[in-house]
């Protein structure tokens, strides 16, 4: 790689290394879809991002799959709202969920049975907008002076505080929620399909993320990423640095907000235990996977991510899922393209040999079935290694070999990232392959709902430490 | 005056704090070397929980142990420490130390990852039943101290005499030995550190190293005294932990013991008095805000807690 | 005269052949492949298999697992079982009634498990004429003024646990100072509002305090527990969280003693030195009756330990698959038709006595069952 055309003398003042970064991107096949993406303008790309969900309604016909659409919806307003904070400011909001909490429990507390009252939406929603806003700005207030690794803790702290409030105060009548909460009225029609519903979501999705566009192109969308950058320089640029984050944590709730406020009628009632750690921790999977920073990206993430959990919760889908996301990632790392395919194919072959062996020397290593009931688990019950003793009836892993298993996987993937020689790298990619299919034959696929969350929060790890910006967002050279 | 509750909340405190302690060092350490705080250590100290609970099935369960019951404690202990130390410094070089030149928002993320991770992999391979240490079978409850109003089981006796122990050796180590040092060296500035000759990567390793094998124990104090763990039992130690942190002064180690101890007292004795106190509006659920508006209070007013010094940035 | 009355008689013989044999057709009986065939669905498990109370809904799911097994083996049928987390959530509640709604393979619902799953989903089944047979679903307001017609449950409702408790710890124990201790989950909570308000009605004095469901350590509500208190009604549920609560109360001298409400029964995690556990069904393994089928689980689950909910469940799925195999006689089966006849069950349970179900979807003739534990032993009470 060379930084120029030949030997040149050094340019005072100019970090060499930063400045061919550019150069460096642009050899890669994304960041040139990423540039490309660039030039389209804004309208094209808002209009390409809301007919796949305009038309989504046309395709589908069961109740279940369109309260998934709604729910990703939903997600993809949180997810827009905690890029805000977490993306354009820099600020981690470990707190967030609190916000959607507050907007759906103020939606109830103005168009259910337990007030008496029954708001339309067009007002109503609104309202909570800016009443959510402001309480995101108290609780930015301590940011002011506190170090971002500190304001994650004390946003921590809020959302256990808001949850225990609401556990244990009268008003919110407790662990039993609000129900018999009223569906949303415009202008006195309600909303009674969940035809209707998606629809508005996808109003509120194309309102907020229009202006959320906007804000970014402003005058505040630039101090944002000054901020973000170096913050003390920003402040040195005499940017009213506090204002600017308080901002910041404002939009972000008040978008939660909006949030909560469609979400509370869809589901009829609000529940404490509907705001949790797991719900936070799967928006910002969402947010990282899709590209901190990018109105897109983050769009994206939500719609995979929602999608991949939702469909993980089937065990009939999720082997398909796996071994296809596993097949797809080793065609998508591994160049040329005939290097995964002889992974894959030895890794076949490998497994064939140890199950042949095994067979012979221990039957009872090969004895049990697969828990998993779709095809693709009939094909590799022949295949993967299948103890006998492993799992119990209801495919909880009670012995010890099981849980040896897993740790060894674990450990051999992370030490497969140690091999610094490429080819010893694809050689012992071939029994952890292997290893990792048992694994997923043996105890992942007995609980799929359990799994998802596992691979959540590994993909997270993963995410951070190979590609912190995601699928769409920038990378950033960062100069110590 | 009611001298009967009045000492057995404060039995209860020191309980509580010492293994707030132990986990606030864990902390103090860890942010003191790599500014980094640390979001899954509550979850170590979860795993070290579990190993002790390995331990005792292993060596033939609860109401039969094969070994004495002090030398079952030991071993225990001495597993979940190793167990916890090495998952530790795997934690630091999978999940943090590509991030070391990151933004600093980037290891928070990777933390609660690892957080994430760890949980869910606990709940996958021992399955959601809270275990039990079975406790109360090994060592009867009323076997202890009872003179008066104190009443105190030996276990407690165990627990915060083995927390103070290892705080003492801590301390120890910290200050007379030359790892200990080389760790003052490389948390006051890393590159000059690395400059004088110091293998930093090795110094942070064992850092992580000795800061998790503390959480590791606090999870075998915790499920001995307690009796039941489950799987995300650390997520409530890891946030009490860090506010004691944060209190006694981050990267202090005294300052950690006390803000420890500090803790555990506060939330015993407002979970003893919050009602009296709001007149019967708050019930003792709400002893966590007691601890949240400590915590904020302290960041307000004394960013650097008790026993830190104000910390002057250098641009 | 004689002629017409024989004719007549004749007649009317006729005529009852002819009905019968009519009748008789109808109920021809499928093949045994064709019984396979039409039993080739799926039971649909609503409940919380990961979360807080993930170890009841696994247990839960165990048993019906076992169930269906055993059911398949004897009968030649071809059940399966469908899991559905709710993860004690009501919106991932909602979202699973919508999927096995839409899911045509699932032709009952067993659970769901937490009231509040009913709550959110009941007026879902009972539109797509989905039958719901609930285990471990006690709140009062689910069949009250029967808001779901499709809902039953083999187990008795919450309205009889709480006067069952205030009867008991304030007439056969005499308690005069009692502490109720919810865990702030929606099971708890109105149980011990209606044991507090109950108990205060006959005199006895009652303070109230509040743990969190993932609570392992009481010790400093322990300390607010007075000297003077009796009896401490603990609903959890927890068992390990229960005995926690116990030899901490022994710990620091406190004379009372712990009555757990049903979610703290389990012999293997509640042994308690003194205390009492109520629970909605006689416990099997005190049943000599139901030797044979704990020995067939524990063969099955490798010992896996349980309490009351998994047989619970169990009957639920029994009652499913009874009624679905009914409706498959004439070859095929529809969900509408398994409401239809699950409301006629009648079947003898593994718990005592039989299934049978009121109008409102309540089990007919249900009662809690008080156990009295002694250094660990359990023993029925009065």
């Amino acid at each position: 790689m060379s930084l120029s055309e030949g030997p040149e003398q050094p340019r005072i003042g100019v970090d060499e290394w930063v400045a061919s970064a550019e150069e460096r991107r642009s050899r890669s096949p994304l960041a040139r879809a990423q540039d490309a993406m660039e030039r389209v303008p804004a309208a094209v790309k808002l209009v390409a991002l809301v007919v796949p969900f305009a038309i989504f309604p046309l395709f589908v016909d069961s109740d279940y799959l369109m309260q998934v659409g709604i729910d990703t919806l939903v997600f993809v307003l949180l997810a827009l709202g905690l890029n805000v904070a977490v993306g354009w400011v820099g600020l981690l909001d470990l707190g967030y969920v609190a916000f959607f909490g507050i907007g759906a429990y103020l939606y109830a507390a103005v168009a259910s049975e337990y007030a008496g009252r029954y708001w339309d939406a067009a007002i109503a929603i609104p309202v909570i907008a800016v009443a959510v806003a402001v309480s995101g700005f108290l609780v930015g207030l301590p940011s002011r002076r506190l170090v971002g690794d500190y304001l994650a803790i004390v946003t921590l702290f809020f959302l256990q505080l808001w949850l225990v409030v609401l556990i244990n105060a009268s008003w919110s009548r407790g662990p039993n929620g609000i129900s018999d909460i009223h569906p949303l009225k415009f202008f006195g029609r309600q909303v009674t399909s969940l035809d209707g519903y998606f629809y508005v979501a996808l109003i509120a999705f194309v309102v907020i993320i229009s202006f959320l566009y906007l804000l970014n192109q402003s005058r505040t969308g630039r101090a944002w990423r000054a901020l973000r950058e170096d913050e003390l320089a920003a402040e040195l640029m005499t940017m009213p640095v506090n204002r600017l984050k308080l901002m910041g944590f404002a939009v972000g709730a008040g978008i939660a907000g909006v949030a909560g406020a469609i979400y509370a009628p869809v589901q009829g009632a609000v529940f404490p235990a509907n705001f949790d750690l797991v719900l936070l921790i799967t928006l910002y999977a969402m947010v990282v996977f899709g590209g901190a920073g990018s109105l897109v990206g983050v769009t994206v993430g939500a719609v995979l991510i929602n999608g991949l959990l939702e469909a993980l919760n089937d065990a009939d889908n999720a082997s398909w899922i796996f071994y296809g996301v596993v097949a797809i990632a080793l065609l998508a790392l591994l160049r040329p393209w005939w290097q995964p395919l002889a992974v894959l194919g030895a890794t076949v072959v490998f497994g064939f040999a140890v199950h042949e062996i095994a067979e012979q020397a221990r039957p009872s290593l090969v004895g049990g079935a697969t828990l998993g009931d779709s095809r693709i688990d009939r094909l590799v019950d022949s295949w993967v290694l299948l103890p006998q003793n492993i799992l119990t009836g209801d495919g909880l892993p009670t012995g010890w070999l099981g849980r040896l298993a897993y740790i060894g996987l674990i450990a051999s993937i992370l030490g497969l990232t140690l091999v610094r020689s490429h080819l010893w790298r694809l050689i012992g990619l071939v029994p952890v392959l292997y290893l990792a299919a048992c694994v997923w034959a043996n105890i992942l696929v007995a609980q799929p709902a359990v799994a998802r969350f596992v691979l959540i929060g590994a993909m997270l790890v993963g995410l951070m430490a190979y590609r912190p910006e995601g699928l769409f967002g920038k990378q950033r050279v960062e100069i110590v | 005056m009611d001298w009967d509750k009045i000492v057995q909340l404060l039995v209860n405190g020191m309980t509580l704090g010492s293994v707030y302690a132990l986990v606030a060092l864990g902390f103090s350490m860890i942010y003191g070397i790599l500014k980094l705080l640390n979001l899954a250590h509550g979850d170590v100290l979860m795993v070290g929980a579990f190993i002790g609970w390995g331990v005792i099935n292993w060596l033939g369960g609860a109401q039969d142990p094969n070994v004495a019951v002090w030398l079952l404690i030991v071993l225990m202990l001495l597993a979940a420490m190793a167990g916890c130390g090495f998952l530790g410094v795997a934690i630091e070089r999978f999940a943090y130390r590509p991030l070391r030149r990151a933004p600093r928002i980037a290891p928070l993320i990777s933390a609660l990852g690892v957080s994430f991770f760890l949980q869910n992999s606990v709940l996958l391979l021992f399955g959601a039943d809270f275990r039990s240490y079975e406790t109360f079978d090994l060592v009867d409850v009323e076997v202890g101290i009872s003179w008066g109003p104190l009443n105190v089981w030996i276990i407690r006796i165990v627990v915060i005499a083995s927390a103070f122990a290892m705080m003492a050796g801590l301390w120890l180590l910290v200050t007379r030995t030359k790892l200990g040092k080389a760790m003052r060296a490389t948390a006051f500035d890393r590159e000059a550190a690395a400059m004088m000759g110091i293998d930093v990567d090795r110094v942070i390793a064992k850092t992580f190293f000795i800061g998790s094998a503390l959480a590791g124990a606090a999870g075998i104090l915790v499920g001995l005294v307690f009796g039941s763990i489950n799987h995300f039992m650390g997520f409530n130690y890891g946030l009490k932990g860090f506010t004691a942190a944060v209190v006694g002064g981050i990267g202090s180690i005294p300052g950690a013991m006390f803000g420890g101890l500090f803790i555990g007292l506060s939330e015993a004795f407002s979970v003893g008095y919050i009602e009296d106190l709001t007149r019967g509006r708050l019930g003792s659920a709400f002893s966590d805000l007691v601890v949240f508006l400590i915590l904020i209070v302290f960041m307000l007013v004394r960013p650097q807690g008790i026993f830190g010094k104000p910390e002057v940035k250098k641009v | 005269m004689r002629k017409g009355l024989i004719a007549a008689s004749l007649g009317l013989l006729a005529a009852a052949v002819l009905v019968t044999s009519a009748l008789a057709k109808s109920e021809a009986t499928a093949t045994p492949a064709q019984l396979a065939a039409c039993t080739n669905v799926s039971l649909g498990f609503v409940g919380p298999l990961t979360g807080p109370v993930a170890f009841l809904g696994q247990e839960q799911i165990s048993w019906l697992r076992f169930g269906v097994q055993k059911y398949n083996a004897a009968n030649r049928t071809r059940f399966k079982v469908t899991p559905g987390d709710t993860r004690l959530q009501a919106p991932v509640a909602r979202t699973v009634a919508r999927r096995f709604v839409s899911d045509r393979k699932i032709m009952t619902v067993i659970g769901p498990s937490e009231s509040q799953a009913v709550r959110v989903g009941g007026n879902l089944y009972e539109k797509a004429g989905l039958a719901a047979v609930s285990g471990s679903a006690t709140a009062i307001d689910l069949t009250k003024g029967r808001p779901y017609t499709s809902f039953f449950r083999v187990v008795p409702n919450d309205g009889i646990q709480g006067p069952d408790i205030i009867n008991f710890v304030s007439g056969q124990l005499g308690a005069k100072n009692v502490v109720v201790i919810d865990s702030q989950d929606d099971y708890s909570v109105p149980l011990a509002g209606a044991v507090s308000t109950g108990l205060r009605r006959k005199n006895v004095t009652v303070s109230r305090e509040s743990v969190s469901v993932d609570d392992t350590d009481f010790s400093s509500v322990v300390a607010n527990v007075g000297n003077d208190v009796n009896v401490v009604v603990f609903a959890t549920q927890n068992a390990s969280s229960a005995n926690t609560l116990s030899n901490q109360l022994r710990e620091q001298g406190k004379k009372a003693i712990v009555f757990g409400t049903d979610g703290a029964y389990s012999p293997s995690q509640f042994k308690p030195r003194n205390g009492y556990v109520s629970v909605f069904a006689p416990d099997l393994h005190f049943d000599r009756n139901a030797r044979a089928i704990v020995r067939e689980y524990n063969r099955y689950s490798k010992n896996r330990s349980f309490g009351s909910f998994g047989p619970a469940t169990y009957m639920a799925g029994l009652v499913a698959m009874t009624n679905i195999t009914r409706a498959c006689r004439d070859g095929s089966v529809t969900r509408a038709e398994v409401t239809r006849l699950i409301r006629t069950t009648n079947i003898p349970s593994i718990l005592g006595g039989s299934i049978r179900f009121d109008r409102k979807g309540d089990l007919r003739g249900g009662a809690f069952t008080i156990y009295k534990v002694t250094n660990g032993t359990y023993s029925p009470a009065g």
